[in-house]
């Protein structure tokens, strides 16, 4: 990598090519869709035999049965992610790494709460992901500390940390990190939409993605409020940068009845995957399956961005996604199959 | 109470008779008791047939939400979310009496949480969580309450059977061995006036001759 430049169009071309050959080695739909007519044992050597089982191997001492299997998937995830991160030049390098800063939101906030519920560290390591910019020794280094004090005050060089210092004692007093998630997600998508146009290649198709991703986690946060009965300031809880303003989406969230929200939404998409998705959907529709269709929808947006634009950031960011998509794919067929869920259910839930 | 240990006084009577009333007034009150709490009892079961079903049914959505929250977030991503959980429910133990019967009456809070109560984030989880967090807060919610009808059951159960034994032997043994008792004094008392005129007139004979 040291011999690849970081100016110019090379470092685009070096990692587009490198994780278009990546993204060739990802499972197919078709071998998602042999692999739901399998077994569980199948389903394991199945898995056992493709890019995990390196992983497989070296955690099979510690964890068993379809913990191996998930704990392994999320290594192989971190290590990937990792991986790509060492190889990418330059400037997509900073722009992938503040992408990857959800996993640090996530893996953060595990600790904090672990550490103030008193669950012992080797069970708080058991659900870390270190596939972003905070790898797995500055992980470690964070469960060693005594108190949650200590692991914000370690945080110092994070990108986010004036966030987590600001947020950090209102959580401990009320005893609960649930606003304090919020504001650093919605201070990673303010952050991530001022690297777009920090000049990279790929930034301005990659920052209308990033307004649809914006977009419809407001939607789903609208609709979760409705549905969990949630009488909240929501302007509180919307992500700033996409396309719906905030005070659209507290009117939206004023409404009166799911139509009401469905058709603020289909107002706003008056065509295209979305408008079709909320025709569909009705009050009895489970929220959990129109988030998936939703996650679709901007999976199946950003492979086209991808397509247009091939030497740019987005090939890259594609790779990461759809690497997440096929861990989450093979951890719900062993899941859901562990579970008894028929295949057809299971492939409901798949991201392909 | 054996007829050879009963004393035929006429006092011994007067006291059978009013153990006898006593009884009978007892019987009476425990036999309307035994109804009562039947009708009661009657009444929960109806309600306890609902809850158990209820239980069952809130079980296995329960099981089913975990199952797709397991698929859809792994075990890593629901345990994670689990850890945001600090609120644990709060129980309160009250009691309530029915017709004499103690039974609970049981309270609960902080079971049901709306979403920004849970401690997890909004915008870092999935709603499968919160279906999944739902369908066990409704589940812990059937669960205090089949707790509580099925508690209150059990004991209206008791203390029917209990009532029913007091009422049998009240009505079988009790009540008859008084007015057994008490007939008996009453025969020996006549006897014994039939000896005393018998003897009054034999000395009345004797005092003439």
């Amino acid at each position: 990598m040291s011999s690849v430049s970081t100016t110019g169009p090379a470092p685009y071309i070096y990692s587009s090519t490198r994780m278009r050959v990546r993204k060739m080695k990802l499972i197919r739909h078709e071998e998602y869709m042999r692999m739901l007519n399998m077994s569980l044992p199948e389903i394991t050597r199945s898995i056992e035999e493709t890019e995990y089982k390196a992983e497989i191997d070296e955690l099979s001492s510690s964890f068993s049965g379809l913990d191996l299997i998930e704990v392994a998937l999320t290594w192989n995830l971190a290590k990937e992610f990792q991986n790509v991160l060492g190889i990418m030049p330059g400037v997509i390098k900073n722009f992938t790494a503040s992408y990857l800063q959800h996993w640090d939101i996530y893996n953060v906030l595990t600790i904090l709460r672990g550490k103030t519920q008193g669950v012992r560290a080797g069970k708080i390591k058991e659900v870390l992901i270190p596939a972003g910019s905070l790898d797995r020794v500055v992980l470690d280094r964070l469960l060693a500390e005594d108190s949650p004090e200590r692991i914000v005050e370690a945080l110092s060089s994070w990108s986010l940390y004036p966030v987590l210092e600001r947020e950090f004692p209102a959580a401990m007093e009320k005893g609960t990190f649930g606003d304090l998630e919020n504001e650093l997600f919605k201070e990673f998508y303010r952050y991530v939409l001022k690297q777009t146009k920090s000049g990279v290649k790929g930034g301005k198709p990659f920052r209308d993605y990033l307004k649809l991703e914006i977009d419809l986690l407001n939607i789903k946060t609208v609709i979760r409020l409705y549905k969990g009965n949630a009488h909240v300031d929501v302007r509180n809880l919307m992500v700033e940068g996409g396309g719906f303003s905030v005070d659209e989406l507290a009117r939206l969230a004023a409404s009166e009845s799911m139509n009401e929200i469905l058709e603020g939404i289909k107002k706003r998409y008056p065509e295209g995957p979305i408008n079709e998705l909320m025709e569909k959907a009705d009050q009895s529709m489970p929220l959990h399956e129109m988030e998936n269709a939703l996650t679709k929808v901007m999976l199946d947006q950003m492979d086209r961005i991808s397509r247009r634009y091939p030497f740019s950031i987005c090939p890259t960011l594609v790779y990461l996604k759809r690497k997440r998509y096929e861990v989450a794919n093979l951890r719900a067929i062993a899941r859901g199959k562990e579970s008894g869920l028929p295949g057809e259910t299971i492939a409901e839930f798949l991201v392909v | 109470m054996a007829l050879k240990d009963v004393k035929p006084t006429r006092s011994e009577l007067i006291g059978l008779k009013r153990r006898v009333k006593l009884s009978e007034r007892g019987y009476n009150i425990l036999k309307m008791k035994r109804d009562g709490l039947i009708l009661e009892f009657f009444k929960v079961l109806e309600e306890a047939k609902g809850s158990r079903d209820a239980v069952g049914e809130k079980y296995e959505q329960a099981r089913q939400m975990i199952a797709l929250a397991n698929t859809i977030e792994g075990a890593i991503g629901v345990k994670a979310a689990a850890m945001s959980v600090r609120e644990k429910p709060q129980l309160t133990l009250k009691q309530k009496n029915i017709m004499g019967v103690v039974v609970p009456e049981i309270e609960s809070s902080k079971v049901k949480k709306s979403l920004t109560e849970r401690g997890y984030g909004v915008l870092g989880s999935s709603a499968v969580i919160d279906e999944t967090a739902n369908a066990f807060e409704e589940l812990v919610d059937e669960i205090i309450r089949a707790a509580e009808i099925e508690t209150t059951m059990k004991r209206l159960l008791s203390e029917i059977e209990s009532t029913k034994r007091r009422v049998n032997a009240l009505e079988f043994k009790v009540i008859p061995e008084l007015k057994e008792a008490s007939a008996f004094i009453k025969m020996r008392l006549d006897e014994m006036e039939r000896d005393e005129l018998v003897r009054l007139k034999k000395i009345k004979a004797k005092s003439k001759a």
